[in-house]
């Protein structure tokens, strides 16, 4: 646990913290990670800690995670003023575990989006190449780790919103079990699929914060606690099911996918190809129930009782209209619009109810392919992080690429994000994919590649704690 | 309107008397400051996650119960979306495809009859604010906001206002009955809207109208009255009837078509995904059949049969629940069952009335009310002393016996000695008096009596005294 010592190093002395403060700020003008750095205001939060505990760390939290006092923008001119007056669950447990959380940082907006580029308040770039975009929505919270800004941040997961951010930054990403870590305090974009996620600089961290958010919670009915023994993995050895057909990846990624699999069988393992069919309907049965839960979930901004409120309404109608069509940008009304579409009375059982019914088949499809392996490795992104501006992914494009990560939000299955290597300057991973509540398998795993490639920081990263990991 | 049928369908909202909303910690108080109830859940603010309230499920199936519903083995909620500024989160968790009960039915006495009307569901949602408009602008107060409401869906088996009044002042009295709901229409915790259709006879349902804000059963009944005219005259002129939804105006005793757009909404209901559906357990279903209490209709009969009341007596004493609990304690501890009923609906009553206080919450317990019927009963005190007595209770919180010794002058009848002396002693005092009534002056008579009640403070029966002087007197 050296980093932990640096970490209170850091912290605990009034001039080293200034240091850390100047040298995050100085740092941040380049990369945009935060949209609020007030570590002071975190450390009044922290209510705890013991040794072996998260005492004294700092993290980061995606700004559509509630923080008491901080601001909860979700990347949005709606809540740009908005500070929150409680905090999420997942956070409590981390302030109760005596970690400090530093500051809020960027996201598409509300979530939606994979490249940061959504966020109406603030540009994030990638720590490895500033021409990049750091991935999304997760954006700031990758940005912050592979800076070494923060040993670790908390990020959310809809569709792949921690796992390809991460992925693209070179960090790890945790996108637990559904229901495995209280969604209380995540502003909702689609309640079904979301989780709150980790991201982290190494294994052990990711599985210290893990164990320490993770758990039942009464404010969130949905949270659950893992129901008997975790499964013990099928053989002795881990199996690994890979995907037989890999189609669109970039020449990179699916290189990158190919070495993994051949350091999976340097480690022992044992690969077994897979095909999984309903791979191919993932992505418009996502966006269905996705765009169908946030039309609901997006429509308490009216500016009746917090955030912007238009000044051109002349009355309760107009005063919704006009403060949604000033405050949400392009992709949250496209996908307000796509859901109201889909639950069109009449029109359900053709969207919203089909695609509930390939969600449980998807479900059915895994749970049989978990039959003949403990984990599923997948690609994470068809490319590395791309270009901000330029020749870059559409928005189409994008929706199109989110096929590999989207599996675990429909079925509720954990899933983490690993680095692997880097190419051209920029990082490359995989995914694993474990049944229900098999974190702990995620975690084997990854620490067993962990001791075959130990990711690096961006080149762009924090001098105070270069050399200590 | 002999020539008519009509149809009418009520849709009863009841607010559930849980401790707390239906989706949040907050306590719910009618008339309470404006936005005090409220939370980060009941304002719908960024982040927050509703959780169902368990006591409110057990009593809407409390409700399904006592309506002969199918209950549901795996309830959930939905989204009902809309824009309304009272609502925080712009849609309503309320149930659509699988209410807590189905189907169902109420018997209810009307007109002398048992009628028998059909329960289409019955399902759990939580309430919105209130909207206040103050001149040029709206106010919202959200302490409404998210309490439980239990809607109750009939058939359209009503067929006039008075059988609409009768199925809700039944229904009423039932929910009051199971705790589940106090009734008050006034303050809105009993709310009704109807749907009402006529057609000629023996044709089957009609267009049919909604009817909103009606605040009192008397308003439901005068309203359905008005619009069964207001529709039997648009089919005699031939008027096309409108499907629409109406509201009803107290003041001007009428309907009159609302004004807004919302007829054409398209709700979008989908299932909520933060509430797990609820499959009640064997606990739970038990915990239901515990919490259930004898239903009026039930009771009545009983009552009548065991305490040989006559029907307006036993419908007083059933009419609130705690009414009915306080007379069988009564019976129970050895009162006179006539005498306890008479002094219950009499006196009893008017002082409770007077005072504005609740039958189950007073210092007269039934142990001490029991106590006083019996010193009626066995002619230790009479009549103007046990009103005296129950005042008295009421005020000092003590038992009758006590009240009697500490009173001095309160001495029981049986102490006719004491009387006996007192009269001789005034007979003395007053020879002018005397003089009167040997001359056949029976005013004196009456001074005399004044004079004899006003020393003993009334603690004989009167009666008992007139005898007694008149025996002293020789007359």
């Amino acid at each position: 646990m050296a980093i932990d010592t640096k970490w209170s190093e850091i912290l605990n002395s009034s001039e080293n913290k200034g240091a850390y403060i100047k040298e995050v700020q100085d740092l941040d003008d380049e990369i945009g990670a935060f949209l609020q750095f007030d570590p002071d205001l975190g450390a009044a939060l922290t209510t705890g800690g013991s040794e072996n505990s998260l005492k004294g760390l700092p993290f980061a939290v995606k700004d559509n995670i509630a923080v008491k006092d901080f601001n909860l923008t979700c990347g949005s001119k709606i809540l740009e003023t908005f500070s929150s007056p409680y905090s999420a669950t997942a956070v409590k447990r981390l302030l109760e575990a005596g970690a400090i959380p530093v500051g809020k940082v960027n996201l598409d907006e509300f979530g939606m989006g994979s490249a940061t580029t959504n966020s109406a308040l603030r540009k994030t770039v990638n720590p490895w190449n500033p021409d990049r975009v750091p991935g999304g929505s997760s954006g700031g919270s990758a940005a912050a780790v592979a800076a070494g800004m923060v040993p670790f941040s908390l990020g959310s997961d809809t569709g792949g919103s921690v796992r390809q951010p991460a992925n693209f930054c070179g960090v790890y990403g945790l996108k637990p079990t559904y229901g495995a870590v209280s969604r209380y305090g995540l502003v909702a974009y689609a309640s079904s699929l979301e989780c709150i996620g980790i991201l982290s600089e190494s294994v052990d961290m990711m599985e210290r914060v893990y164990e320490t958010i993770k758990g039942s919670d009464p404010k969130d009915q949905t949270s659950r606690d893992a129901s008997g023994e975790i499964p013990d993995l099928h053989h002795e050895t881990m199996t690994i099911g890979v995907l037989e057909s890999t189609e669109g990846l970039d020449e990179e990624v699916a290189q990158a996918y190919e070495e993994a699999i051949n350091q999976c069988k340097s480690l022992g393992w044992n690969i077994l190809p897979v095909t999984i069919d309903s791979l191919n309907y993932v992505v418009p049965v996502y966006y269905t129930i996705a765009a169908a839960e946030a039309s609901a979930n997006l429509a308490r901004y009216t500016g009746v009782r917090y955030g912007h409120r238009s000044a051109q309404s002349t009355d309760v109608q107009s005063m919704t209209r006009e403060t949604r069509e000033e405050g949400f940008g392009s992709e949250v009304k496209s996908r307000i619009i796509l859901g109201t579409y889909v639950l069109r009375s009449g029109f359900q059982d053709q969207y919203y109810v089909r695609a509930q019914k390939i969600r449980t088949r998807i479900k059915m499809d895994l749970a049989e392919v978990y039959e003949k392996v403990d984990l599923l490795m997948m690609p994470v992104f068809p490319t590395q992080a791309f270009p901000a501006t330029g020749d870059s992914l559409t928005p189409f494009q994008q929706k199109l690429a989110d096929r590999y990560t989207i599996t675990a939000n429909l079925a509720g299955l954990p899933a983490m994000s690993v680095p692997t290597g880097v190419k051209n300057g920029l990082p490359v991973g995989v995914q694993f994919m474990a049944p229900e509540f098999c974190e702990t398998h995620l975690f084997k795993a990854a620490k067993a590649y962990e001791a075959i490639y130990r990711p690096q920081r961006a080149s762009k990263s924090l001098h105070l704690i270069q050399e200590v990991r | 309107m002999a020539a008519f049928d009509t149809f009418i369908g009520l849709e009863v909202h009841i607010h559930l008397l849980t401790k707390t909303k239906v989706f949040c910690d907050c306590a719910f108080e009618y008339g309470a400051p404006p936005n005090t109830h409220v939370c980060p859940v009941c304002l719908g603010y960024p982040g927050v996650l509703p959780t169902v309230n368990r006591e409110a499920l057990k009593f809407s199936y409390m409700v399904g119960e006592a309506l002969h519903c199918t209950p549901s083995e795996k309830t959930f909620f939905e989204r009902k979306n809309y824009f309304y500024p009272d609502m925080s989160k712009n849609y309503q968790i309320t149930q659509f495809q699988e209410p807590v009960g189905l189907g169902g039915y109420f018997e209810f006495k009307t007109q002398g009859k048992t009628k028998k009307i059909r329960i289409h569901d019955i399902h759990l949602e939580e309430d919105a604010g209130k909207m206040i408009h103050d001149g040029n602008r709206s106010l919202v107060d959200y302490n409404r906001a998210g309490t439980s409401l239990l809607e109750i869906v009939t058939e359209p088996d009503l067929s006039s206002g008075e059988e609409a009044e009768d199925f809700l002042q039944a229904f009423r009295q039932m929910v009051q009955y199971m705790g589940v709901c106090d009734g008050n229409m006034e303050e809105g915790s009993l709310r009704c809207d109807a749907n009402i259709s006529i057609n000629k006879k023996g044709k089957g349902l009609g267009t049919k109208v909604e009817i909103k804000n009606m605040n009192s059963s008397r308003n439901v009944r005068i309203a359905m009255r008005y619009e069964q005219r207001r529709q039997a005259r648009a089919k005699k002129t031939g008027t096309k009837i409108v499907q629409e939804t109406r509201l009803w105006d107290a003041e001007n005793k009428k309907t009159q078509k609302m004004r807004t757009k919302e007829a054409a909404h398209d709700y979008r209901y989908f299932p909520e995904p933060d509430i797990p559906p609820f499959i009640p357990d064997e606990q739970f279903k038990e915990a239901v059949r515990a919490a259930m209490v004898e239903l009026p209709a039930v009771r009545k009969e009983r009552m009548k049969g065991e305490y040989g009341l006559q029907n307006d007596m036993v419908d007083f004493l059933t009419a609130e629940k705690s009414r009915a609990d306080f007379y069988e304690k009564v019976i129970a501890s050895g009162a006179d069952k006539e005498t306890s009923a008479k002094w219950m609906k009499g006196e009893f009553t008017k002082l409770l009335s007077r005072e504005g206080l609740d039958i189950s919450t007073t210092n007269m317990t039934p142990q001490r009310f029991s106590d006083l019927m019996k010193l009626l009963g066995d002619g230790t005190i009479h009549a103007n002393i046990a009103k005296q007595i129950l005042e008295i209770i009421l005020e000092e919180d003590k038992d009758p016996s006590v009240i009697i010794s500490e009173r001095e002058l309160m001495r029981p009848a049986a102490d006719a000695s004491g009387l006996e002396n007192l009269i001789k002693e005034i007979i003395a005092l007053e020879p002018a008096a005397i003089a009167d009534i040997k001359e056949g002056n029976q005013k004196a008579i009456g001074f005399l009596m004044g004079k004899v009640m006003k020393e003993t403070k009334g603690s004989f029966d009167p009666a008992t005294v007139r005898a007694k002087l008149l025996e002293l007197l020789g007359i």
